[in-house]
């Protein structure tokens, strides 16, 4: 398959359909890789494809140093390429605009990650090229197990469960960084004139930004799972990102990053829309 | 030359002794799949193995957020009060590494410029550091690089070194090192003299003295963007730092009453420099990346003498994107050679 990969992108290079292809590169350790950008074919042999491959490189897309960077193509697993999909969909690319590469993948991480388990895109979809084999996909079926045992403990429980994970956040904002739908120019917590949200990580300033940055993901999440990876103290986040997800696929048979034509749930208001949420 | 020792399973008795001289212990222990540093009830949590916890210990003196004072409004007039802390609990950390506990002195030139902070150096007078030599260090280790050592003592109070047979050699380094053998003599062993020191290796990955010239001259230089490109802009680089020290003070308040409160603040995240007319010097992420470089490797030299980087590999384990802080700082170093 990385042969494959590199010939793929040095064709798209060579042909000028691209003007930089953003991969994966050689990491400083074997068990990491690194995204790398890609400008000339000869380079192409940077491109690595291997389990390790943790980044959602599509979280590069709306950078504002790359409009000016010209045509992307980004190597996508599956998950990833779920986020250019809501992308699109959202207005922030153009799906002409970029070439994603998807990749076949059985799973990154070694254990497994856990959004592995339950992948549905393994042949990756909504792709102009993928690479690889085509992969059987996995159940869904129990893919919202830990959210409904969370859900089995009463208020109180649960409370004391939230409060303990967001005591340990430090306001680092690597979950923001690392997610390709927080592209917000300008973040709520930076909208200090006045402050909105406490920017401090006391027990406060934290449960507002997690709660906040979990219901902003609502109907939009993916669930690639990069802002739980990127958490230096281990927080639980996609539990909540899990748990809207479930609701809004409840409410509104909606799931994200699968249809780029279906209305954004959202965003959008339709007669027979539930009003179950409203109480 | 360590005249005492602690048997490996006597951890548990010198904390005892510890705690009943009234110190409060902290050491590295298991949180949630990593390690961090936490104040220790059962010693058999303690983890003095571990190279390489996800924070440092300066939390321990710089919290990520405490309230420096706070004010009251009766309608008529403003009352202020401090929030220093008195006398800060007499604690002692015990397990952090060599390059940790250097962390501390090289703040200290920091936190006692052109002001002394008081909030830092109350819990620095009241904290002992007991550090523990790296015998297994790995390849983010590259305290040798930046004038340190696996066996380094500078900001420790004591030092611990592992031996063959897994005991642990005290060798105190101040007064206060002193102190901690004294109330815990009774979980102690004399040395013998004979016992075989374990100390790991990390090999010198760039030329420190290189470094600072070509910084100081390429400030404009294309290796910055080159580097940085893919840097995702989070926090995470300096707050998981033993030596970034960079915070924001915020009130938070009510018409009534407020605290002003400092935190963690990290210069790689977008507003930190954005003035309040919108203008942000730092707008973009290389601009942002070679901040983070250049106050380490130059512009802390020029203002105190000394480099602000300890080497432990902690921002570089850490980013989510793989940025090596090493590798771009001996990136740098082999520019320097190649342009002489």
């Amino acid at each position: 398959m990385i042969e494959e990969l590199r010939q793929k992108a040095r064709e798209l290079l060579e042909k000028g359909e691209v003007d930089l292809v953003i991969g994966y590169g050689e990491g400083s350790d074997p068990t990491r890789t690194m995204p790398v950008f890609i400008r000339r074919p000869e380079d192409c042999d940077r491109l690595v494809w291997n389990k390790y491959c943790y980044n959602n490189l599509t979280s590069y897309l709306t950078w504002p140093e790359l409009k000016t960077a010209g045509k992307p193509a980004v190597v996508c697993k599956g998950c990833d390429a779920k986020a250019v999909v809501v992308l699109c969909k959202e207005s922030q690319i153009n799906r002409e605009d970029v070439v994603v590469i998807g990749m076949s993948c059985e799973g990154v991480g070694e254990p497994l990650l856990g959004k592995c388990e339950f992948c549905d895109v393994r042949t990756p979809k909504n792709c102009d090229i993928v690479i690889g084999p085509e992969i059987e996909p996995l159940s869904k079926e129990k893919q919202y197990e830990d959210v409904e045992q969370l859900e089995g403990k009463d208020a109180a429980d649960r409370w004391e469960f939230w409060r303990d994970q967001f005591s340990r956040c430090i306001k680092c904002y690597a979950c923001r960084q690392a997610c390709p739908l927080c592209y917000c120019t300008q973040c709520i917590v930076e909208r200090n004139q006045p402050q909105w949200v406490p920017t401090s990580s006391h027990p406060k300033g934290n449960f507002a930004w997690n709660i906040m940055r979990a219901m902003h993901l609502a109907g939009r999440c993916i669930g690639c799972g990069e802002c739980e990876r990127v958490c230096p103290s281990n927080i639980p986040l996609m539990l909540a990102n899990k748990k809207l997800a479930q609701v809004v696929k409840e409410q509104f048979g909606y799931e994200s990053g699968y249809d780029i034509d279906e209305p954004l749930p959202m965003a959008s208001f339709m007669p027979e829309d539930s009003d179950e949420l409203f109480k | 030359m360590a005249e005492f020792k602690l048997n490996r399973d006597k951890l548990g008795e010198l904390v005892k002794a510890l705690k009943g001289e009234g110190y409060r212990v902290v050491a590295p222990v298991e949180q949630e799949r990593t390690f961090v540093f936490e104040e220790v009830d059962d010693p058999g949590e303690i983890r003095l193995d571990v190279l390489r916890t996800k924070r440092s210990i300066k939390g321990w003196f710089f919290p990520r957020v405490e309230p420096t004072l706070s004010y009251e409004f009766d309608g008529q007039s403003v009352t202020c009060k401090s929030d220093l802390p008195e006398s800060p609990p007499k604690t002692v950390i015990i397990g952090c590494r060599p390059c940790d506990a250097a962390s501390l002195p090289m703040l200290d030139k920091l936190f006692d410029w052109d002001y002394r902070d008081e909030y830092w150096f109350k819990r620095r007078e009241a904290t002992t550091v007991i550090s523990v030599a790296c015998d297994a260090p790995d390849s983010y280790c590259f305290c040798t690089s930046v004038g340190g050592a696996p066996d380094g003592t500078a900001g420790a109070d004591l030092v611990m070194k592992k031996t063959s047979s897994g005991d642990y050699l005290l060798e105190p380094a101040t007064e206060k090192g002193t102190a901690i053998v004294e109330a815990a003599k009774s979980a102690l062993d004399p040395a013998t003299g004979n016992e075989e020191i374990l100390v790991g290796e990390v090999p010198q990955r760039f030329d420190l003295g290189a470094v600072k010239p070509w910084l100081d001259d390429n400030f404009d230089h294309e290796y910055w963007k080159e580097i940085s490109y893919k840097c995702l802009s989070c926090g995470v680089c300096a707050f998981v730092c033993p030596t970034c020290h960079c915070f924001d003070i915020q009130d938070e308040s009510t018409l009534e009453r407020g605290v002003r409160l400092k935190s963690w603040d990290s210069c790689c995240l977008p507003i930190f420099t954005r003035h309040g007319s919108g203008h942000n010097p730092r707008s973009t992420r290389d601009t942002r990346y070679r901040q983070r470089v250049m106050h380490k490797f130059t512009y802390y030299v020029d203002k105190f003498g000394v480099t602000a980087c300890v080497g432990c590999g902690r921002c570089s384990a850490a980013c989510p994107i793989d940025m090596n802080i090493c590798t771009v700082v001996a990136g740098a170093a082999k520019l320097a050679e190649t342009s002489t």
